[in-house]
């Protein structure tokens, strides 16, 4: 096998297991769309990336973080809702891309470079990419490890740990911080359009599952880490677009959480109506 | 018992509230004491302001005028330190049947936020069963809390409040899903002790009969004021 095939597999199983994990903190806090919103942000940072030469990871990241920090008091001074603005940013983010990419130097629309940007590429993984996904990993593991009870408490009810003293603010800051950097990062294998279903598409699955909300998160990581590397290795075997391939085994895998957990309720209602009899 | 009146555990002083973009204060003017270690009843008709006045005395609602101090510390630029000495009881409290959290855990959040990083101790886990305990929850403390009935999950959410020794408890319509017989469980044992100890009972109810509750004081509201004060000690002043 190639280096490059394990490299992918590897790459897959953190980028996909931090897309994952992330994925199932920001829908259980609602922060979605922000989520949506920073993943486009990204890749409009991409895109200018494209333009003006520079790194493309940085100028990604910039761009993400910028978008976390400023949603909050964006929304509160307009007086309008976290989910509206980040819409309306998620539209400004995609028509830059585009203005961007078309601007970019040499032929539009042909070069790897943006390949990789709106779909992914295996290419990306390269071992300083690895270093950096699993730096993110043992960032994200610790900070919910150490901080559990307060985080858990923000998970269960934002205004009721508001009420007993927990700094909400500070800790949904550092989530939507820990979820840019995951995005840019998870970027380089899916794309810019498909990096958002590695974040749905596992935190979906894993509530289907029906367990402990520590399961979940930990079930969302599992989910995403098989998708990613089932996407990756059909990419590499098919030569097909990563971020496709990806999409594509992360609703195999929903699809199959859900019809698991039917069959699990339908046994046990099964179950029921033989007792009754 | 006796009581400090040199000490309040809330003071307003032409306090006004108001929701996000809205035109009308939801509470309006309002003054009141209310001294340490009393239990405050307050009553009113729905809208009436009850629960706006609550969350003005923890800061989670910023009043826009007049002035909010909270066992000593200026609200809302001293919340924080308000808040960890204080249980709040939320008039909505129910959770879907998918919340995974279970009772036990549920209880645990409660003393969670006032450690450091949040850790509990053998001694904390063992505050929170107790508490389950006084509230007659034990049994169920494994079970999801979106899987308890309504009551239930109330029970869990006044055995969290009381679970952090709170010098001040917020209690928003507890009753409201509680059979008669925790009520007054709740009215002739919990309270009782928890005064005893010199927390401050503020309860929000629209109940008309609250005669089963030994309140020292029953402020009632009608509009966004404060229609009427009753005070057993003349002290609590409006
Ligand atoms: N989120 C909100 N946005 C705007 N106005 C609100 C909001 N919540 C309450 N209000 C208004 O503020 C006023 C006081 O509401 P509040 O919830 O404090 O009443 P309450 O006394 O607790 O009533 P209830 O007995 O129904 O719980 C009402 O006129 C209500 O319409
Ligand atoms: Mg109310």
């Amino acid at each position: 096998m190639s280096m490059l095939f394990i490299n992918s597999i590897i790459g897959g199983v953190f980028a996909g297991g931090l897309c994952g994990a992330v994925g199932a903190l920001c829908g259980r806090l609602k922060l979605m769309t922000m989520a949506f919103s920073m993943a486009h942000a990204a890749l409009a940072g991409s895109a200018l990336a494209l333009v003006l030469g520079a790194d493309m990871t940085s100028l990604a990241m910039l761009f993400a973080i910028m978008t976390a920090i400023m949603l909050g008091p964006l929304a509160d001074y307009l007086g309008v809702s976290l989910d509206l603005i980040s819409m309306t940013l998620f539209s400004l983010y995609n028509a830059l891309t585009f203005i961007f990419i078309i601007s970019a130097p040499g032929p539009a629309l042909m070069t790897e470079s943006i390949g990789q940007l709106l779909w992914g590429s295996i290419l990306a993984i390269r071992p300083t990419y690895i270093a950096y996904l699993l730096t993110a990993s043992i960032i994200i593991i610790a900070f919910l490890a150490i901080f559990w009870g307060k985080i858990s408490s923000i998970l269960f009810d934002i205004k009721l740990a508001e009420a007993e003293g927990v700094n909400v603010k500070a800790y949904k800051y550092v989530i939507l911080v820990i979820a840019g950097a995951t995005i840019t990062l998870a970027l380089r294998i899916t794309g810019g359009f498909l990096v958002f279903s590695l974040l749905y598409v596992p935190a979906a699955a894993s509530l289907q599952l029906q367990a402990s909300m520590k399961g979940i998160i930990a079930s969302s990581w599992i989910i995403g880490s098989a998708s990613a590397s089932m996407g990756l290795a059909m990419s590499f075997l098919y030569d097909l677009p990563a971020g496709s391939c990806i999409t594509i085994a992360a609703l195999i895998l929903l699809a199959s959480a859900s019809a698991y957990s039917k069959l699990g309720a339908s046994l046990a209602s099964g179950r029921r109506q033989s007792w009754g009899t | 018992m006796e009581k400090n009146l040199e000490c309040y555990a809330v003071e307003f002083e032409a306090v006004s509230t108001y929701y996000y973009g809205e035109r009308r204060p939801a509470i309006r003017d309002i003054t009141l004491r209310i001294p340490a270690g009393v239990l405050a009843l307050i009553v009113g008709p729905n809208g009436a302001g009850k629960t706006t006045l609550l969350e003005t005395i923890l800061g989670l609602l910023r009043p826009r005028n007049g002035r909010v101090v909270t066992l000593g510390y200026e609200i809302p630029r001293m919340a924080s330190r308000a808040r960890a000495l204080s249980s709040y009881l939320p008039q909505d409290f129910m959770k879907p049947p998918a919340e995974p959290f279970t009772a036990r855990e549920v209880v645990a959040m409660g003393l969670a936020s006032n450690n450091p990083a949040g850790r509990l101790s053998e001694g904390d886990w063992k505050r929170v069963d107790r508490a389950l305990e006084m509230l007659g929850m034990l049994e169920y403390a494994d079970k999801p809390f979106g899987k308890l009935s309504g009551g239930q999950q109330q029970k869990v959410l006044l055995a969290r409040a009381i679970a952090r020794e709170p010098k001040l408890l917020l209690l928003d319509e507890p009753f409201s899903a509680i059979d008669q017989e925790t009520r007054s469980h709740i009215v002739s044992e919990i309270f009782p002790s928890l005064l005893e100890d010199g927390c401050t009972i503020l309860l929000v109810s629209h109940e008309l009969d609250h005669s089963h509750i030994d309140a020292d004081m029953i402020i009632r509201m009608a509009d966004g004021r404060i229609e009427r004060v009753i005070a057993r000690d003349v002290h609590a002043i409006h």
